[in-house]
């Protein structure tokens, strides 16, 4: 009898000896992604991106020494849905901390729901001045996008007369806040601007003011299927012998839709693009082949913006010694990481890094010019 | 620029007559609600994607387009629409299902990134003093021709009167000898393929994914409610009204009003004139 018992206890000890080893994840990170609705495109290169950079920090030691798992849930949905999906996570699975890639109604619903209780990473190009404790952001926000790249392309292409077409929400409206400021500065003027609702999806009335109002250059934040319908007609009425078109979230898949028939003299600002020829973005391109084939989802700004949230999480984490939000609320300023982007410092919670002015002419993106450590005016001030 | 006005309102007539044509005949004629029919649309649209990804050349979309949504159509009439003619609101569930299944298998094909479509007659062409896309003349150029011959045909033709006939007494159609199970699968299949071939001729000027063809279901709807159910010159009247609102709105003030406009005036038709303007019902 007392042979059984020894048996049986040895027997239960052998998965707790597993369990302390290595290889057993002790952190658990939550990681949102749109699996369904309009940002759906994006879901598979976000998950591979999330992936990766799973990969890479358990390699490098994990975060304070401890390895760590990452669980997705699809955010793609109504923002109080997407709220009780977060909830299960944290409350059910034991999740310790958030990245997530969505837009800004869900992060207003999450952070509501997170009260400053875990450390949450916000991704994705966005309009700024967002701040709350547990917060830090790495996307890029209006500022970054233009302030060194509406003077370079000014002078590079000789434009100075500017229209600005949006889609109808504060993104586009804040970015041409701020644009209208930088064309000033650089000596330009704003010739025209206009607004269009979600469900437009013929631009021949707008491509006609663009052409009466004699712009030579045109903003475009308008996004998804309503930027592809605007520069396919662009093109197609040969508006770009008039004027240069500069986007700020114009990514791998909008241009291939577009096409490049569509695409002389379109240019495209942002922190990250799959062409990126610099050792640490080829490296991590030739990785991210090398994991999920050839013909995986195309990588682009967003998507990969998923690998940057989960870097800066490990970079923080590892800096303040724990995933406790009041230390990583005193050690955020000034962490500095390296990532495919470049060098990245956090600034006001937000994080200053390298932009990329692409050229999309011929359907793919050149990199003609970067601007290193460019910090956020949109930042929070601590 | 003025004459540019007047040539985008008439690419946007032409290409809203030949995209509710196909909706008029399904719904006007055979009593079915389509809520397919922009996926039909959304099928030619990929007609070239699936040409050019087999590496064939680009004369045979058109073909390749015609015999995709041809097929696709009479599979969806013999499996489903067949049984439910005379039933108009289970048609209406049942093609809503249908929509959705399209448009998860062309996600499934073709994934659900924008697809590129070049313009087969690129450049742009000088009319009075105005450049316009010589793609876009040359479709205009098609629709008028392909509407002049459906008008005359259909002045001539007894196809019309059948339908009918069929819709209204099944029973005694078949007995003076209409073979109602072809007819209506034919009115179907040729209604879903114009659909197709709107979608065929817009692919290269607007953008292609699996989410297109709702956008072309709501526009039809409209021009059909408008116009009234029926008749050719219905269709032409609520296209022109429906279209014309939104790029003339659209062009005095901005896309918002445009858009509110054609709400509003579809509203106080289904309020005050239920039938259209130009309606065979009555």
């Amino acid at each position: 009898m007392t042979g059984n018992l020894a048996k049986l206890f040895a027997c239960a000890a052998l998965p707790l000896a597993l369990a302390s080893g290595p290889v057993i994840a002790e952190i658990k990170i939550g990681v949102l992604v749109p699996d369904s609705g309009p940002g759906g495109l994006f879901g598979p290169s976000t998950r591979n991106s999330a992936m990766l950079a799973a990969d890479k920090i358990n390699r490098s030691g994990g975060i304070n020494g401890e390895q760590i798992e990452l669980i997705f849930a699809d955010v793609g949905v109504p923002p109080a849905e997407a709220a009780q999906a977060a909830l299960r996570l944290w409350k059910g699975e034991g999740v310790e901390a958030f990245v997530g890639m969505h837009d800004s109604a869900v992060r207003e619903a999450l952070l509501g729901r997170f009260a400053g209780q875990v450390p949450y990473v916000y991704t994705p190009v966005y309009e700024g001045n967002s701040c709350a404790p547990g917060l830090y952001i790495t996307g890029e926000t209006p500022s970054q996008q233009l302030a060194p790249v509406i003077p370079f392309v000014m002078d590079k292409e000789s434009v100075s007369k500017w229209y600005l077409i949006g889609h109808d929400y504060n993104w586009p409206r804040d970015t041409n806040a701020l644009a209208r400021q930088f064309i000033a500065d650089a000596g330009g003027d704003v010739v025209g601007e206009e607004y269009v609702p979600f469900t437009v999806s013929d631009f021949d009335s707008s491509l006609q003011r663009i052409g009466d109002s004699g712009a030579d250059a045109v903003l475009v934040t308008l996004v998804g299927g309503g930027s592809v319908g605007f520069n396919v007609s662009f093109g197609s009425f040969g508006m770009d012998e008039q004027a240069i078109r500069l986007g700020t979230l114009i990514e791998e898949n909008t241009l291939a839709g577009i096409g490049a028939d569509n695409a002389n003299r379109l240019y495209s600002s942002a922190g990250y693009f799959g062409s990126i020829e610099t050792e640490a973005a080829a490296t991590f391109a030739a990785e991210y082949a090398a994991a999920f084939g050839t013909d995986a989802p195309a990588l682009n700004g967003l998507g990969q913006s998923a690998y940057e949230g989960l870097m800066l999480l490990a970079a923080l984490a590892n800096k303040a010694g724990s995933l406790n939000v009041q230390a990583m609320d005193a050690a955020a300023e000034g962490t500095a990481w390296s990532t495919p982007r470049g060098d990245n410092t956090l600034k006001g919670r937000h994080m200053a890094q390298t932009i990329y002015l692409a050229d999309g002419t011929g359907g793919t993106f050149t990199i003609i010019a970067s601007f290193e450590n460019v910090s956020s005016s949109e930042a929070c001030s601590s | 620029m003025s004459f540019a006005l007047i040539l985008n309102l008439v690419w946007h007539v032409g290409t809203l007559a030949l995209i509710a044509l196909g909706l008029a005949i399904v719904f006007g004629k055979l009593r079915i609600l389509n809520m397919a029919h922009g996926e039909f649309v959304m099928i030619g649209a990929y007609s070239p994607v699936i040409t050019s990804s087999m590496g064939l050349p680009g004369w045979l979309q058109l073909p390749v387009c015609l015999l995709t949504v041809g097929l696709v159509a009479l599979a969806v009439e013999r499996t489903v629409v067949c049984r439910l003619y005379g039933r108009m609101f289970d048609s209406l569930l049942a093609t809503w299902g249908i929509s959705i299944l399209l448009r998860e298998a062309v996600e499934l094909i073709f994934g659900r990134g924008y697809q590129s479509v070049s313009l087969p007659i690129p450049g742009t062409v000088q009319i009075f003093g105005t450049s316009y896309p010589a793609y876009r003349i040359a479709i205009i150029g098609c629709i008028a021709l392909g509407f002049a011959i459906l008008a005359w045909w259909n002045s001539r033709s007894m196809v019309a009167t059948r339908i009918k006939a069929m819709v209204e007494n099944p029973g005694l159609a078949q007995a003076v000898g209409i073979n109602t199970g072809r007819l209506s699968a034919w009115a179907f299949v040729f209604g879903c393929c114009t659909a197709g071939l709107a979608g065929l001729a817009l692919a290269p000027t607007i953008r292609v994914e699996p989410m297109m063809g709702l956008d072309y279901l709501i526009k039809s709807f409209f021009a059909l409610v408008v116009g009234g159910l029926g008749t050719l010159e219905g269709l032409g009247l609520g296209a022109g009204i429906i279209a014309g609102t939104q790029s003339l709105v659209g062009a005095a003030l901005n896309q918002t009003y445009g858009y509110l406009a054609v709400l509003s005036l579809s509203i106080l038709f289904l309020w005050l004139k239920p039938d259209g303007i130009h309606s065979a019902l009555r």
